[in-house]
């Protein structure tokens, strides 16, 4: 045996389970002097390395290790219901987005198949519209034709039978606010060429500067370049009020 | 139960019936204790009263081969809780034909390395640290080596420090250490020389600048 083959068994002579039958380890130390020495010197320093104080740990470990297998076991125990996953947050928030989802599409496609029911009623709701403000512009009482003027409001631009009503108001109603109103009312008519032209026609009929002028500003507003022969023969009336005047100079500029 | 410490109460009744088997030899009653590796495979079904006496057990070596590597006893306390929970969370891959010491200690190991990346430093174990444990009834002398010796494995190398500590201070068996480490018996030995003698040589230097 060499030097390097008994030191590879050097850690089983200090634990004593050496197997060293044949004598050859002990042997090989009683000739090597230097395998001696550190054999013998090794083994003192690795039986006191035997001998190291143990550390206690906190109490603190046991107790904390108890509290976090406690937790383990209860996860286990819920996961070991039947349908456990039905409380799990992240089931329940796939729930909520396939019902979001399955809701947002149950009202496209309900959308979708009672448009014409929906077209239908709005129909019937802009008819009866129509039909009231007909009526109130026919009434008596000024205040019932101001609201009979603001029905007009939300009929459709397209309606003649309302536009009609209404340039009738602008230019015989004796009241000075419910001619006001109709002119105003009358710029939801604005596409329509006839309703143009009537609130053009509207102003020679007029006596009153304050719908002359309200219908000044309309014109303006509209770019009626078919205007200016009216403005210019109102400008041409002596007696005409020197606000609408000045009122009808500028517009016949704008529109120039 | 190691220490003769009282479980609490809820695990008492569980781990009485892992740690104790009763059987009968010639009509006689015997009593032994559950081994750790039928303990482990009874937590790898799913009981986890068994995890309770492996911690009574083991947590005191555990916790002592965490301190004589890394010289930290708090994070040794976590590193020791974080070893039991990895056998329950690798509990299906035991393998009760190994050794559960072996397989324990590989936890440990493994635990041991991704503290040390967590925290992107090894500890620096300082030699007030080891110089100052309880030294109670212990001569002078004898107290001197003791910190000396203690001074000297806070300079090894990791992988030395921590094969003493296993071959020496837990008395593991050299297979349980093969398997461990990955390698032979035959390498084992040879290792565990050299970390003896790099000790030694470090611990006589320091014996000799003190008495110099």
């Amino acid at each position: 045996m060499n030097c390097e083959q008994a030191r590879t068994q050097f850690v089983d002579y200090w634990r004593g389970t050496l197997e060293d039958s044949a004598g050859e380890f002990r042997t090989h130390l009683g000739s090597c002097e230097r395998c001696r020495a550190e054999a013998e010197e090794l083994k003192d320093l690795w039986g006191t390395l035997g001998t190291l104080p143990e550390e206690d740990p906190s109490m603190g470990m046991r107790v904390r290790f108890y509290d976090a297998l406690r937790t383990w076991r209860q996860q286990e125990a819920q996961r070991r219901q039947p349908l456990w996953w039905l409380r799990h947050p992240a089931f329940q928030a796939a729930c909520a987005v396939l019902i979001l989802a399955v809701g947002v599409g149950t009202g496209y496609l309900v959308r979708g198949r009672d448009s014409t029911e929906v077209s239908q009623l709005r129909g019937e709701v802009y008819n009866m519209r129509q039909l009231v403000a007909l009526s109130l512009l026919q009434q008596q009482s000024a205040s019932d034709r101001l609201r009979g003027v603001n029905f007009a409001y939300h009929v459709e631009q397209s309606d003649p039978q309302v536009l009609g009503a209404l340039l009738t108001t602008v230019n015989h109603d004796p009241s000075v606010n419910v001619r006001l109103a109709a002119v105003d009312a009358l710029r939801n008519f604005s596409d329509s060429p006839v309703g143009r032209k009537g609130v053009v026609q509207a102003l020679a009929k007029q006596d009153s500067p304050l719908v002359q002028i309200a219908i000044l500003d309309q014109i303006v507003e509209l770019h009626e370049k078919s205007a200016v022969p009216d403005i210019q023969f109102l400008l041409s009336v002596q007696s005409l009020n020197p606000d609408v005047r000045q009122r009808a100079q500028w517009a016949l500029k704008q529109l120039q | 139960m190691g220490q003769g410490r009282a479980l609490p109460g809820e695990w008492q009744g569980m781990a009485l019936l892992h740690s104790v088997t009763f059987g009968y030899a010639a009509g006689i009653p015997i009593v032994y204790e559950a081994s750790d590796s039928s303990l482990m495979q009874a937590v790898r079904d799913g009981d986890l009263g068994g995890l309770a006496v492996l911690f009574e057990r083991h947590h005191r070596p555990l916790f002592n081969y965490f301190v004589h590597v890394n010289g930290n006893r708090e994070l040794s306390e976590d590193l020791v809780q974080d070893v039991f929970f990895r056998m329950l969370k690798y509990r299906k891959s035991y393998q009760p034909e190994r050794s559960f010491t072996a397989w324990m200690y590989q936890i440990a190991r493994n635990a041991h390395v991704d503290s040390i990346g967590k925290r992107k430093f090894e500890v620096e174990i300082g030699d007030r640290e080891f110089a100052s444990t309880n030294m109670m009834d212990e001569n002078l002398k004898r107290k001197q080596e003791v910190a000396l010796l203690k001074r000297a494995m806070a300079r090894l190398p990791l992988e030395k420090r921590e094969l003493l500590v296993l071959s020496r201070y837990q008395n593991l068996k050299y297979e349980e250490i093969a398997g461990i480490l990955g390698c032979d018996i035959g390498a084992v030995k040879v290792r565990v020389y050299r970390a003896v003698r790099a000790l030694g040589q470090i611990y006589f230097e320091l014996a000799g600048e003190k008495a110099s």
